[in-house]
């Protein structure tokens, strides 16, 4: 499979057919569940989030379909450009910027309410795919590694000023995966991890809210405090485990509908599937982000240049460890952060974001044997 | 390097990657989900219940308790409270139904407004408590309007007689840490439940079952809708022996003089059970006050013991009646045998006073009897011994619990040379025995187990255990009727001890030697004497302070006066009717305790609870028939 990429199709073009459709089913039968389950989680309210999603749903399309007929070598020559306007408005949310629960996170346009730094995440994505595919050796040099880390670096600080730790981590985790797929000496590596430890460390003690180290105390020991900050985790665990292995029922869930659950259908919102539609439901959506990673993973394989393998190779890391991380936590097997679930939580920027996400993956895909 | 082979890296390290976090996910599908949801999933799935469900515990109506006739002694009074339910009313609707209840309750509209928007509670608000009935009326006419009134029925407890059944039924209060840690799950914290007497007796019964109304909340505790209802079971009422009439009578006769007055028939059926003085149990009812408490603590005669049951004290001359059976029985005793008393007789060199100083004369055990000659007694009491003498006694009931259906009954005491050895750590003295023959000394007993004695002589030595409720409502049944029966197969159980082997001939001439007592001249208790009703008896007289030198009762302080008793039975020859009368303090039994028994005698045939004597006792065919 690995050497298959360089064969040219028979009349030198690409066709719509031979584009892997694997991200795009995955992502599409994980919106409408996520539909499904946004309007069960928000069944109780004055208004059902419902049309809400639907609509992000319908932009995220639109600008599948758009970013989609862009060729993303164009994209990547308009890297620095994106990079540099994603930077302005992060800048400007500092300043701006709409505060919901702590995190300064939304510019106000007009109705919308946007997170530039979803977009963020797309642009620096496009920019490290473009440093670090430039080499021609297996191993980067350590000017490559500070430029990559001066790129990640400058969004990761302004975002973590907006206090949204989350997206910060995701970053982070973004770029680190990029770096190493583009090759990283062995003796570098163990000290650049050395490094993020300590980073860590200093991390914890001068860069943390007082909230954000609370939560991952509690994480450690939630039975001490279960009305306080272990609050979120127990009764999401009550969510998740309550629903058995066959769940009880479309708006059937009592930890949901009751609001017992917080933050149902932002970052709880795998709980609330959970409770609903018990193990199997959870087997089949987790099963679709495998089948995405999988078939990711298959159209980075068979990219035409390496400039395309990092891109995808990003972006799928970026979706990784928004997927891993939230499942992981809803169930109790990590601290409680802000990090929304792929297709699935309640959120526009993210939805559009995610989308866009697998327009590039798909427009990658169709140019695979199409020369510049 | 070729970018063909950079290109492999690239890959390699890219599919081991998406490798990497496939596995991760099916890492956390298992470890995470898997172990959550199907592993623990049971105990998750009872957790959320236990979110969103809450138990209203509703509380069923008390049972009634009911006199042998159906007279009601105890019954629940209601009282109204108005709960406002937020979640049935909203909007304009609420605000309608608070202003009326404003109206209706003369408060400010804002104060209620505030109350019912304040609220978070699982139960509707209790806007307002104990409403006069046409406040009721206000707001149960207009409910289909206002959905959100609900009238709440609360019950109180009320004894209509209150002093005069006081000691009988006792009180309710709430349960007590100790007791509901006792109770084993049966009560729960709150719960009013009886305190003394046949309410804590019966307390099971007269309860019923507590229901539970099981309503859904959300994560703020307010109540959605309901979800299940255990309906309460409602208490079972109590159909008594006794007879309100003659309890009062009773009440009466002893006036206000501190003592008990026990009425029963020889099967152990209570008719009356007084003691004085009492107290109001209604006071009880929602908590009594620390000064009315204080005031019951504090009361010289203590109000709150039961003296039918809690109080013992000496015998006196009732003892006697035990002395003839085990002379007749154990010494075979020749009734016609005669005594000389002097007034005094010299036993173990100490001289032993009759009461009569004078002297009865030369007296047989009859004519002993009717005078209550100590002199006969006492040497009757030496020949016995006092191992004998413990023996009859116990034989007849005293030192033990009668088996009454209340609390904290005492069992007397009856001494002997064993109790004397491990209780004071000296031998018996003979000497003391003499003074037990005639009912003084350590010797203790309760009113009420000398109606049980009495019965046993009445009866040819079968003794009853005494018996307050006659039936119990069936599960289910109508609370406001009274339950019938009275077989003794619902309420307690008729019980008495088979007879005690001693010829019937002995137990009829110890009740000839009693009906003369009452009879006859010279007879001790002519005061209980009751026209057509040939009543048996025996006085007695409990000394409070060992006398040296005779003092007439009456220039005693009261305190130190003795305690007067008089037991009997009527008609002697067709037992129906036993009373005891005990006087606190009341002097001799002869001038103050039978003239009360008389009283509750002519009061019970009055009643029609005894039933004429077709041939009076003493009638000559009847005698030489014997």
């Amino acid at each position: 499979m690995i050497g298959s990429p360089l064969r040219v199709d028979d009349a030198g073009r690409a066709r719509l057919s031979h584009t892997h459709p694997g991200p795009l089913i995955a992502a599409l039968l994980l919106a409408i569940f996520g539909l499904l389950t946004i309007h069960s989680a928000s069944a109780e309210l004055a208004s059902s989030l419902l049309p809400r999603q639907a609509t992000f749903l319908a932009l995220g399309l639109i600008c599948l379909g758009v970013v989609f007929l862009i060729d993303y070598h164009r994209l990547i020559d308009l890297a620095p450009f994106l990079y540099a306007g994603a930077l302005v408005l992060l800048v400007l949310t500092l300043f701006i910027g709409h505060e919901v629960k702590g995190a300064r996170s939304w510019l106000l346009i007009g109705p919308m309410r946007l997170q530039p730094a979803e977009f963020t995440k797309l642009a620096t994505a496009l920019l490290l795919a473009r440093v670090l595919a430039r080499g021609d050796q297996p191993y980067l040099d350590l000017r490559r590694l500070l430029q990559a880390g001066a790129i990640v670096a400058v969004p990761a600080l302004l975002i973590a000023a907006q206090n949204d730790l989350g997206s910060t981590a995701m970053f982070a985790a973004m770029a680190a995966t990029m770096v190493l797929v583009a090759g990283v000496r062995p003796r570098l590596l163990a000290a650049l991890v050395l490094l993020g430890a300590i980073g860590a460390g200093l991390f914890w003690q001068f860069g943390m809210q007082p909230y954000q180290r609370s939560r991952i105390v509690s994480f450690l020991n939630a039975e001490q405090d279960p009305l306080g900050a272990g609050y979120q985790v127990r009764q999401s665990k009550i969510a998740v485990g309550s629903g058995m292995f066959w769940g009880r029922g479309y708006l059937q869930g009592t930890q949901s509908q009751l609001r017992f659950l917080p933050e149902r259908s932002s970052d709880f919102i795998m709980a609330v599937l959970a409770e609903e539609w018990g193990f199997a439901g959870v087997a089949v959506v987790l099963g679709l982000y495998g089948l995405y990673i999988g078939s990711g993973v298959r159209i980075a394989l068979r990219s035409r240049d390496r400039l395309g393998m990092l891109l995808v190779a990003g972006l799928l890391a970026l979706f990784s460890f928004h997927v891993l991380y939230n499942t992981a936590m809803v169930v109790g097997l990590l601290p409680i952060t802000g990090i929304p679930l792929p297709f699935l939580s309640h959120g526009g920027s993210f939805m559009m974001m995610n989308f866009l996400a697998v327009a590039l993956i798909l427009g990658i895909d169709h140019r695979r044997y199409v020369n510049r | 390097m070729i970018e063909g082979q950079l290109r492999r890296q690239l890959a390699r390290r890219i599919a081991w990657l998406g490798r990497a976090a496939q596995i991760l996910i099916l890492i956390v599908l298992i470890a995470g989900y898997w172990r959550v949801q199907v592993m623990d999933g049971a105990g998750y799935r009872e957790q959320a219940e236990n979110n969103r469900l809450r138990k209203l515990t509703i509380r069923s109506p008390r049972g009634l308790i009911f006199d042998r006739d159906g007279r009601l002694l105890a019954e629940n009074v209601p009282r109204y409270n108005l709960r406002f339910d937020r979640q049935a009313a909203r909007g304009d609707a609420r605000a309608r139904s608070v202003a009326y209840a404003a109206g209706v309750l003369g408060a400010p509209v804002e104060e209620i407004k505030a109350a019912v928007d304040g609220h978070r509670g699982v139960r509707p608000l209790a806007l307002a408590e104990d409403l006069s009935l046409p406040q009721v009326a206000q707001l149960s006419v207009r409910h289909l309007e206002h959905p959100a009134f609900e009238i709440e029925t609360e019950h109180r407890r009320l004894y209509r007689y209150a002093h005069q059944t006081a000691h009988l039924l006792g009180y309710l209060g709430e349960i007590g840490a100790r007791e509901l840690a006792a109770s084993d799950g049966a009560y729960r914290a709150g719960d009013v439940i009886g305190k003394k007497g046949i309410e804590r007796l019966f307390d099971a019964q007269l309860r019923g079952a507590t229901g539970e109304q099981v309503v859904v909340v959300d994560s703020r505790g307010r109540r959605l809708e309901n979800f299940r209802r255990d309906d309460p079971e409602p208490g079972r009422s109590l159909r008594l022996t006794l007879d309100l009439a003659l309890q009062q009578a009773a009440v009466e006769a002893l006036g206000d003089r501190a003592g008990a007055v026990v009425a029963m028939r020889p099967d152990g059926a209570l008719l009356a059970l007084v003691s004085q003085p009492a107290f109001n149990p209604n006071l009880f009812a929602h908590g009594i006050s620390a000064a009315d408490w204080q005031a019951l603590l504090d009361h010289p005669r203590d109000p709150l013991q039961n003296r039918t049951i809690q109080n013992a004290y000496p015998p006196g001359s009732i003892f006697k009646i035990i002395m003839a059976m085990a002379g007749l029985d154990h010494l075979g005793v020749d009734p016609e045998e005669r005594v000389f008393c002097r007034g005094y007789s010299v036993i173990y060199n100490h001289r032993y006073r009759c009461w009569k100083a004078a002297g009865h004369g030369s007296v047989n055990l009859r004519e002993a009897m009717k005078g209550s000659c100590n002199v006969y007694f006492q040497q009757l009491g030496q020949r016995l011994g006092i191992d004998a003498i413990a023996d009859y006694a116990r034989r007849f009931g005293l030192g033990v619990h009668t088996g009454i259906a209340l609390a904290n009954e005492r069992p007397g005491l009856v001494p002997d040379d064993r109790w004397s050895r491990e209780k004071r750590g000296t031998r018996w003295f003979p000497g003391e025995t003499i003074s037990v023959a005639i009912g003084q000394g350590p010797i203790l007993v309760t009113p009420i187990q000398m109606a049980t004695l009495m019965a046993a002589i009445a009866v040819d030595g079968r003794r009853p255990t005494p018996r307050l409720v006659a039936a119990v409502g069936a599960p289910g049944s109508d609370p406001t009727v009274p339950p019938a029966g009275g077989d003794g197969i619902s309420g307690d159980p008729i019980h008495t001890t088979p007879p005690l082997p001693i010829a019937p001939r002995d137990f009829a001439r110890v009740r000839d030697a009693l009906w003369a007592v009452v009879n006859e001249d010279g007879g001790t208790a002519r005061k209980a004497q009751v026209e057509g009703l040939d009543v048996a008896g025996k006085t007695g007289t409990a000394q409070v302070v060992r006398q040296i030198t005779w003092t007439k009762n009456e220039d005693l302080a009261p305190e130190v006066r003795d305690h007067a008793w008089f037991a009997a039975f009527a008609p002697v020859d067709d037992p129906q009717l036993v009373v005891v009368v005990f006087v606190e303090n009341g002097g001799g039994g002869s001038t103050s305790a039978a003239p009360v028994a008389g009283t509750v005698y002519r009061a019970a045939a009055a009643l029609g609870l005894i039933r004429p004597t077709r041939v009076p006792h003493g009638a000559p065919t009847e005698r030489t028939a014997r």
